[in-house]
């Protein structure tokens, strides 16, 4: 009765474990040598996206005019709204230097980029927000939601990762 | 956004309400997240369920009654995401176009294995789909598991069809811990994007008590949860090989509140409606020692379960609907989102 009535637990376990070591033994090593996706120190992808005033802007022209960009692919979600307003509320004050640039990734066209920036409330803030049509940034950039790249005027990636805090970027502006 | 929830944001948050956390074997039907993230999603508060004890009661729970031996559940859920609420409680949509779910395929398993000790685990399958005007996507994996250990305070039903003594009102109370597993597809291993996401990629720890009480037809019953994360090494995120650093989620509070009445029918089969509030909390994350701001969460939902009985209890099905209160300053940081849940409940 124990053995019939214990198996299905045990396939449970069996189910949850397959293929899933990964996750369950976490492992802090160091692999960023070996990234067949970017990482900093790579130079990073032109691009031509337009904002949601229909202006086109590419990456050559944001770095002619400022010592460095930051792109923040964001999706409108509730992280990626804390994420900006971190970013609004810290280094974009202080680097006037630095233009900051939100990816819209998924309204797909300059309207529907616009509509979704002026119901977050970002249509008028200082942030560039550029819209990324086909998500070919996106996929340049083998980037996600909260993906947060810092570039430097040659092109440089000084960071490229999922966005933690303020003083992360910082650390990374100031690389610049 | 199905994700914790956030696949998109919801499959990332939401992996906290993806998991139907084991708390002192409730569950907890989601709010990704609750959380999440569930995570929800993984993450949401557990309604407390009518009846428990008793079999056949609210149909939630993945409780054995005190007469069974052992018990499968399967349930199906559907997540609809309708917006979120931004870190100051305010609302705000999703991106135009937008059609964003999430699907679970809940498998339960319950044991007992003393007079009052049970133990059961559940076992989610995920499907995100994340339609915007540009892209549609679609994922499917296992979510994260719920191991939940339940100890009973009572050695006999403490259903009542009449209080003649103070003893009738005794309720019936649980104790439990539950633990949940990183076994779906977190942020930190081969997700490549927030919309594949079916798991929050941490272990948490939850403490639960609850108590009901049925005084037929009429129950009452409450529940309380507390939850750690443990705090584990990073060192890739997105498929992004990073600098490694340690990150532990907040830790995460729910209560509920429930009520039900059951209709017995001619047959002694019964029909048990309980409706629910609950409310779920979790604090912000901490990396490297550091607090992150930009996470924690707050999500308050109402649900209503009808539960169908067979006479000896023995087989349940039920059909519940969540619903996250779409009102500013009712969930903070966290999708908005209507959950659909059908199942059925065998127990031998």
């Amino acid at each position: 009765m124990y053995s019939k009535s214990l198996a299905p637990l045990l396939a449970f376990l069996l189910l949850a474990g397959c293929g899933v070591t990964d996750d369950l033994l976490p492992s802090g090593e160091n692999k960023q040598g070996g990234a067949v996706t970017l990482g900093p120190g790579d130079r990073a992808p032109e691009f031509t996206m337009p904002d949601i005033w229909g202006q086109p802007h590419t990456l050559a022209g944001l770095l002619a005019e400022k010592r460095g960009v930051v792109l923040y692919f964001a999706m409108w979600c509730p992280i990626c709204d804390s994420h900006m307003q971190s970013i609004l509320h810290g280094p974009l004050k202080n680097h006037p230097d630095v233009e900051f640039i939100i990816v819209d990734y998924v309204s797909g066209t300059v309207e529907g980029g616009k509509r979704a920036a002026m119901s977050g409330g970002y249509a008028q803030s200082p942030f560039i927000i550029l819209v990324d049509e086909r998500q070919k940034a996106l996929n340049a950039y083998g980037a996600t939601m909260g993906t947060t790249v810092v570039i430097g005027q040659d092109y440089g990636i000084r960071m490229i990762e999922d966005y933690k805090s303020q003083i992360q970027l910082e650390e990374a502006l100031a690389g610049l | 956004m199905n994700g914790i929830a956030m696949n998109g944001p919801a499959i990332t948050w939401m992996t906290g309400s993806l998991s139907r956390l084991g708390l002192g074997g409730l569950y907890v039907r989601p709010a990704l997240a609750v959380f999440v993230f569930a995570v929800l999603l993984l993450f949401a508060p557990s309604p407390a369920l009518a009846g428990s004890c008793c079999g056949g009661g609210g149909g939630a729970a993945l409780v054995l009654p005190k007469t069974g031996d052992w018990m499968m559940d399967l349930s199906f859920d559907m997540e609809v995401y309708d917006g979120y609420w931004n870190r100051d409680g305010k609302i705000l949509p999703d991106p135009p176009g937008s059609d964003l779910r999430q699907y679970r395929l809940n498998l339960g398993y319950g044991k007992r294995i003393a007079d009052r000790w049970q133990i059961s685990a559940v076992l989610p399958m995920v499907r995100n789909e994340n339609f915007y005007e540009n892209s549609r996507t679609t994922s499917t994996g296992p979510g994260d598991t719920t191991l939940t250990l339940l100890y009973e305070t009572f050695d006999v039903v403490t259903c009542v069809w009449s209080v003649e003594t103070l003893e009738d009102l005794i309720p019936a109370a649980y104790l439990g811990l539950g633990l949940t597993l990183p076994t779906g597809v977190s942020p930190f291993d081969e997700a490549s994007r927030s919309f594949d996401v079916t798991g929050r990629g941490f272990y948490r720890l939850d403490a639960s008590a609850s108590v009901e009480k049925t005084i037929w037809p009429w129950t009452v019953a409450m529940a309380y949860s507390y939850g750690i994360h443990f705090e584990r090494p990073v060192n890739r995120e997105y498929g992004h090989w990073v600098e490694p650093y340690n990150k532990k989620l907040g830790d995460r509070r729910s209560f509920s509140l429930s009520g039900g009445y059951t209709y017995f029918m001619e047959s002694d089969d019964t029909i048990t409606l309980t409706v629910s509030y609950s409310d779920l909390w979790e604090g912000v994350a901490v990396i490297d020692g550091e607090p992150d701001p930009a996470t924690g969460l707050r999500k308050r939902s109402v649900s209503a379960v009808v539960a169908f009985a067979n006479m000896d209890k023995s087989f349940m099905t039920k059909l519940g609907y969540s619903r996250a209160v779409k009102q500013d300053d009712w969930g903070e940081n966290f999708p908005i989102t209507d959950i659909l849940t059908a199942g059925v409940t065998y127990v031998f």
